[in-house]
Parts: structure tokens; sequence; C-alpha cells
């Protein structure tokens, strides 16, 4: 591939976007006070100008990192720009981290400026500042509560802007100079990996490298500069930084910022996206919450849109298969996505919707196969902080439990152990001060990814399971806990499960995480009543409840793996106490180790075993918590 | 520091009940006091006086200067004067934002005709008030429930929303009738910080009646206790905190 020396940076693209739109398009748009306000190119290029001569000022050098901790708002794309800009790079660091672990990214990445969205993250930063001899600038942007904050080191936004503006006047044309300087092979983003294992590793990546990951999945599904897409997955995660950051540069559509994490759902109803990537966990919740109410309407509602179902979903597993469709069905989807499916579309805001995409995690094949039966094409891609998007379905293609063919310039090769390897010239630079660790995951030009999987006839990638996560069960047959996980989670009274399986048993065994909103739903329904969460997992109803949940996907997996024992967990898994990494992945080997407790009891034949267990709270207090626990049978 | 309102020997008796009999106090500019004191003392009645619901028989009220005992409630609210009650008096069948700018109503002068095909002054005005409403959405995070119906929401929510609509006036003195009754710690957590934040940020003056003792302590600037009408003590929270008086009447020892 031929480097483009005019848009090779990210702050490039920002500079030919001004020139190309100005005034005449919006480049973001934030609600906020109840009102979309906009940001044309003209104001975004301005706003990341003056902060990056102000960043300038305050001694910012090439080769440095400014970390960034926040929410998805404009801000953190202004300020990443202007790092860029000034050939720094920038460290994305998720907005829920405990102090702890924010100390352990600016420690790592070696910042001396950190990036911080409002008081609750600038706190955090306070707090460890003194264990963090580097550190001597804190930039925040939300004023609320830091009225009286003093802190020598801590500058507000705004003052930047003012400088940066001073600066402008004084030195016209400078910026752009800046701009002329930033090289495609400079480092532009670190990517903290979300650890599922040991201590997180930063993967290095240039602009070269993501500017053409996101080309390569544009060529697969092109978007256009009048789309909006709606950006609210975490901006330290790759797979945001590909689609909303550097695609918006590349192509010039709008990105949106929802008012709050809670209005996510409402605010993306008003803006109608045409593109938009969640989490696997998201498409989850959204069919959860269709199904809930669904249930709950009217008779006659719920056979109309029960045939309408059946119809779409016939026609989306035809259309998958490749199977011609009758015209008597064809008609008869036509009826129910004017009935049914479009306003349905419309209520989840999805009414515009041209490319859904799920990242992330597996999922699985019945979620994509629902969105397809209601006329959203959800596809799914397959990637990681290392390498980028390797996979995503091509275009009226899509096979339900494949992660799509490779993306042009990608290599797959499966290694004799069943491992997926993957060669690209995109490859990440290596983890920042890891060599050995870099050295370790990189072979022959390929990079092992650490999944396990295969790619079947017509070249889709089918990805079974992180390979350390597979284990043997009954002997000698090869299990993969995540196949089982993906296809309970889809029940909308189960959350989370983690399965497990031992050598000397033939069968496999589940620790639930209820869905407490469904399932409390449900009890209530049925006029049970329930006080605590705890008290919910562990009734009779709801035990009978999830047994039959789990049953119904026994019925996909081998009779050796099948699940023959669970347990309600008297809590949800949470990332807080380390259950789960910060994208909500779950850490196996941590909570193996630390429910080892039920696992045995669950294998040992015991009927219920007694938990006590430490409760992290959010302000870092714990208590102990002691709960009695049943192991229960299927079947 | 200035004095925001004073008090001066006010009584007030129900027929032969005396509830206030001859409490004179005052509060600074921007200062928060906290009113505590048994059930019964008269906290409410109190604040009631202040808002002018009730006529105190005796004894004056000087707001800024200028004396207010005769004033209407509905003029001591213009004057800046604001109050949220014990049991919130919300518009149940309103959203959030109707009963928000329902405290803006006296603020906005536009006819009949005008407000029917919302132009011109209707507008404007609107438009207005509902920049004010929405600074105080941000301040309370209450952005998710804007279109909500306040019937609908738990209570911990509605009384945050009952303090909404009291800051809607932007008022010079707040008064804040048990913020935190039933509610969880997390929601009181919660709720002191909101009111430090309006103090902070407004400079509002504030009266807070409240029972939590340990909320009472960690944010009050000066307390006032009252039993049977009068007042027993007053003082920063250190040295009220340690009054014999004070533990009397709590624990009556």
């Amino acid at each position: 591939m031929e480097k483009q020396n005019h848009k090779d940076t990210l702050p490039k693209l920002l500079l030919l976007n001004y020139e190309k739109y100005g005034n005449s398009k919006t480049a973001l748009r934030e609600k906020d006070r109840g009102i979309w306000q906009k940001y044309t190119w003209t104001k975004y290029f301005e706003i990341v100008r003056n902060l990056a001569l102000a960043l300038e000022g305050e001694g910012l050098k090439k080769g440095e990192k400014v970390a960034i901790i926040g929410e998805n708002k404009p801000h953190v794309y202004w300020f990443e720009l202007a790092t860029q800009a000034n050939r720094a790079a920038v460290v994305g660091i998720f907005s829920d981290c405990s102090a702890s672990e924010t100390k352990f990214f600016l420690e790592h990445s070696d910042c001396r400026f950190v990036v911080c969205q409002d008081q609750e993250q600038v706190d955090k930063v306070l707090e460890v500042k003194d264990q963090l001899p580097l550190l001597n600038k804190v930039i925040f942007w939300e004023e609320k509560g830091m009225w009286s904050y003093d802190h020598p080191d801590l500058l507000h936004m705004d003052t930047l802007l003012s400088r940066g503006s001073e600066l402008n006047h004084s030195k016209p044309g400078h910026f752009e100079e800046l701009i002329k300087k930033t090289r495609g092979e400079d480092q532009a983003v670190y990517f903290y990996s979300s650890g599922t294992t040991g201590q997180p590793k930063a993967a290095m990546q240039t602009h070269w490298n993501i500017i053409n990951m996101a080309q390569q999945m544009d060529s697969r599904y092109p978007v256009l500069d009048s789309d909006e897409s709606v950006s609210f997955l975490p901006i330290a995660w790759i797979a945001e930084q590909l689609f909303n950051v550097v695609h918006s540069l590349c192509k010039g559509f709008a990105v949106n910022f929802p008012e709050k994490q809670e209005t996510v759902q409402e605010n993306i109803r008003e803006i109608g996206p045409q593109v938009l990537l969640l989490s696997p966990r998201l498409w989850e919740d959204t069919i959860s919450d269709l199904r809930v109410k669904i249930a709950d309407a009217m008779w006659l509602n719920r056979l109309f849109f029960d045939v309408a179902f059946k119809i779409g979903q016939k026609v989306a597993d035809y259309k998958m298969e490749g199977r011609s469709i009758s015209p008597v069905l064809r008609f008869g989807n036509v009826l129910a996505d004017l009935m049914i499916f479009r306003p349905l579309r419309d209520r989840i805001g999805l009414g515009r919707i041209r490319l859904a995409r799920t990242a992330g995690t597996a999922v699985s094949p019945d979620v994509i196969r629902y969105f397809h039966a209601i006329g959203v094409p959800l596809v799914q891609l397959y990637g990681s902080s290392e390498c980028g998007v390797v996979t995503m379905h091509p275009q009226n293609q899509i096979k339900p439990e494949s992660c799509g063919t490779a993306l042009e310039g990608y290599e797959i090769k499966i290694a004799e152990s069943g491992e997926i390897f993957v060669r690209s010239p995109f490859l990440f630079k290596g983890y920042y001060k890891e060599p050995e660790k870099s050295k370790n995951v990189i072979k022959d030009g390929y990079y092992l990814t650490g999944d396990f999987g295969r790619v079947d006839d017509d070249g889709h990638l089918i990805v079974m399971d992180r390979m350390d996560d597979l284990n043997h069960i009954g002997g000698d047959k090869v299990f993969s806990p995540q196949f089982a996980e993906i296809r309970l989670r889809f029940s909308p009274y189960i959350k989370d499960a983690i399965v497990v399986g031992e050598v000397s048993t033939e069968y496999a065994a589940v620790i639930i995480n209820i869905d407490e909103r469904n399932v409390g739903n449900w009890a209530e329904k049925k006029k049970l009543d329930y006080t605590t969460f705890a008290d919910l997992s562990q009734r009779s109803e709801i035990i009978m409840l999830i047994s039959q949940e789990i049953e119904e996907v026994n019925e996909y997996l081998p009779e050796y793996a099948q699940v023959k024992k669970f347990i309600n967990l008297h809590k949800e898994f949470d990332p807080d106490e380390e259950e789960m990494t910060r994208t909500r992945k779950v850490r196996r080997a941590f909570m193996e180790k630390k429910y080892g407790q039920l696992i045995d009891a669950m294998f040992r034949n015991q009927k219920s075993t007694e938990m006590i267990a430490s409760v992290a709270y959010r302000d870092g207090s714990i208590t102990q918590l002691k709960s009695t626990l049943l192991v229960n049978d299927i079947g | 520091m200035k004095k925001k309102i004073e008090l001066k020997e006010i009584e007030l008796s129900f027929g032969g009940l005396k509830i206030i009999s001859g409490i004179s106090m005052d509060i600074q500019e921007s200062e928060l006091l906290a009113v505590i004191g048994p059930n019964g003392a008269g906290k409410s009645s109190l604040l009631n006086c202040i808002s002018g619901f009730y006529r105190p028989q005796k004894g004056k009220i000087i707001f800024e200067g200028k004396d207010i005992t005769k004033t209407s409630c509905l003029d001591r609210a213009k004057i800046g004067i604001s109050r949220t009650f014990q049991h919130m008096e919300l518009y149940n069948g309103l959203t959030v934002l109707d009963n928000l700018m329902s405290s803006r109503h006296n603020m906005m002068n536009y006819g009949i005709f005008s407000s029917f095909l919302y132009f011109g002054k209707a507008r404007r005005q609107e438009l207005d008030q509902r920049e004010v409403i929405e600074d105080v959405i941000d301040l309370l995070e209450i952005e998710a429930i804007r279109h909500a119906v306040v019937g609908s929401l738990p209570y911990g929510l509605r009384k945050r929303v009952d303090l909404g609509r009291a800051l809607a006036s932007q008022p010079e003195l707040l008064m804040l009738d048990e913020p935190m009754a039933g509610m969880n710690s997390e929601e009181k957590e919660d709720m002191a910080r909101f009111i430090l934040d309006i103090q902070e940020l407004w400079k509002t003056s504030m009266v807070i009646i409240e029972h939590d003792m340990g909320v009472v302590m960690d944010i009050s600037d000066r307390i006032v206790m009252i039993d049977f009408g009068e007042k027993i003590i007053e003082g920063t929270p250190d040295e009220v905190k340690n009054s014999p008086e004070v533990i009397q009447a709590y624990l009556g020892v």
C-alpha cells in the first residue's frame, strides 16, 4: 500500500475536511442542556487548533503521551487530535477505572499530561498524583463541583482555549505547520489490552495503521458523508476509535454524543443513525427488552408479532442460506415489515440503520438471526487492539455463527493447535515497554491471537473461544465454555454465565448471573415476593425458570458437554471486583479461582454451599456477605 | 457578612396553642443554616412564617433590609424566597420539565393568543425560561427523566425534582424542609452533594430542616436548635454537638 502524504495522519485528515466542508457541514453533535448542539468542521478545526497550540505552549513534545479519561464527548476527540498534531500519542483510560487502575495506566505510559472529564476523574488522579512524579498537568473540561479546587497543576480547558487563540493570533499559520510535520509512522494511540489475563499491555498503533484499518472496513461497507453515527462505547477501546474517531475523519460523516449514559437509548432514537457499533451485550439487552415488552403486550399484539416474526425469521434464514424465497413469503415479509418491523425499528432507534455492527466478544448466532428477522442488517466482526479489524461479514453473505471473511490486506492462518494467526501490513508496533511480550506474540510476521477457531469452505472465520479457556471434559473431549455461554446469555433471564467442565466428569456446570430486571419483572407478574438480588436468585420458582432456559441451550450442546448442574450467583459479576474487564468480558481464570468453592460443590454433588464473600463498593470499602447458594440439577 | 434575613421576636399561636414563642435569629448571605429539634418543636412552622404561609402574631421579618412581615406569599416568592415541602407538593400528572417550568410561571407574561400559536413573545419567553431550567437539570443530574411523568418516579427522584422546582425560581433564600427524609444513604449523599453545589455555585442562602444529625453536622455552617417553640442553642456544628441541651432534647437524659 502506498503512503499518501497529505492524508496519512488524523490531524491532516481534519485539515482536509475543514477545507472541504468548512461551516457547511456538521462534524460532531452533542446533546447538552436538552438540545443537540452542533460543531461544524470549521469549529472542530478551530478548537483543535487552539488546544494544540496551547498544549505546545505547555511543553508537550513529540513522542510524549497524553492520557484522556472521560465518557464519550466531543472534547475527547478535540484533545486527541490536538495531542496528535503535536506528534504525541493518546492513551485512552476507561472512565470507570478505579484510582489504582488509573495510576497503573498513567505510570506505565509515562504521561506528563492527563485530560479528565469532570470532578470524579480529577479526584481519582489527584488521589494518586503524589505517586506519579512525571505527571505535571491535570486538565479538565467539566466545571461542575470544581469551583473551589485550587490545586496548582489543575488547568481548565477554557484557559487552554483562550491561550491557544492568543498564540494563533501571534503566530498565524503555525498550527498548519505543525500538522504538516506529522507523519504516518508517528504513534497515534496506545490501546491498553483489556487484560483478561494478567496485567494490561499497551499496544502501540501508528496513524498509518489505524487509517488503513478504517479504510479497509470502509471498502467493504462504504459509509457516506451524509450518514450519522452515535458514539458511546468506551473511547479507550480500539473499535470505537476505528469506527468513529478515525472513520469519521476519513469519510466526513457526523458523530453524535449522547447526553448521559442513561439517555443513550432515547438519544439514539432522536438521531436515527445509519451506522452504529454496539457491543454484543448491548445488542443482547435490546433483544431482552423487546422480548419482555412483547410478553407484556396484549394477546392480539403478541399474536401479530409472533406471526410477523416467524415470517421475518424464515426470510432471513433463507437469505443467509442463499435459498430462493417464494413470492408468497416475500409478500408476507413486505407486509410484516410495513406493519410490525418498521415501527419496531423506529422504536429502538434503528429506523434508518444501514450498517449495524457488533464487535468485542462473541455473540450468539441467535442474536444475529433475530436482528436480521426484524430487518436490522447486523454484521459481526473480529479484531483486536493488536491487529485492528481482521474479518467482517461480506454484504449479502451473512453466516450467523461466523465472523465473516478477512478484509483486504489481511491473511489468516490456522495453526495446527487451532490457534488463529493473523498477518497484515497494519500490525501493531509492539507493546509499550514490553519487547519480550511483543516478541512472544509475533511469529514469522504473524500475530498470534490466542483465539481458537477455524476457517470454513467459504473463507469465513469461525472463532470458538480463547485458546487458554478451552479445556477437556469427560476424558479427552475438547470443550469450549464460550460456545455455551453466548447461547445462555441469549436468554432474557440470564445476564451472564460462566461454564466450567472437568476432565473426570461427563457434564458441564454453570454459574449464572440472573438478569435482575427481567427476572424481577417475571417474579412480579407471578406475584412472587422477594427482597434482594440474593433472595431472588435462590427462589425455587426462579431456579425452575433458569433450569428451563438451560435445558433449551443443552439441545445445542454435545451430550458430553451438556450442563447438568448450576448455581445462581447471589450477586452480579462486577468489573470493580476484577471479575470482568472494563469492556465487560468475563475474566475466567480469576473467576474460576474465586468461585472454586462453588465449582467444587457442583462437581462433588453437594446440595448447597455457604458462600462468604467480600463485596467491594464504588468508594473502595469492603464488607463481608454470607449467603447460602443452592446447587441445582437439570433434568 | 451581610444578613440575608432577620427574624425578630417571632410569636405564633393557633388559638391557645403557642407554636413559636419569641424566636429571633438571622441567616447570613450564602450561609447554610440548619434548624434542628424534636418533632413538634415548631421547625416547619418557622419556615412557614418565613415563606408567608403563616402570619406570626408578633415580631418582624426583615429580608435584605426590608420589612416583609406583611408581604404576601406570592410577593415573597417574587423577591426570591423559595422552599420545598416535607411532603412533596408536585404536580404528579405533569412531566419533570413542566413541573420545573411551573416555578418560572410568574416570570412570563405573554397572552393567550401568542401562547396558542407559540410565536413572538411566548416563544421567546419560554425559551429564556427553559435555559434557566436546563441549568437546574444539569446541576441535579436529572437529564434522563426530563420527560418522565413525576407520578411515575421513585421517591428519591421526586424529592430531587421538588428541590429542582424550588431552585428553578433562582431563589435568594432557599428553605428545605427535610430534604432527605426517607432516603437511603446513597440518595442522602447525592442530596448533600447537590445542596453543597448549590451553595458553592449560586451562593444561595439556605435553611435546612433535617433529622439526620450526621448530614447536618457535615454540611451546615451554623445550627439553630429549637424545642417547644423556643430557641435552645445556636452555634457552629462543633459547638452544638457537645452541648448538654441538644443531648437532652434528643436523648431525653
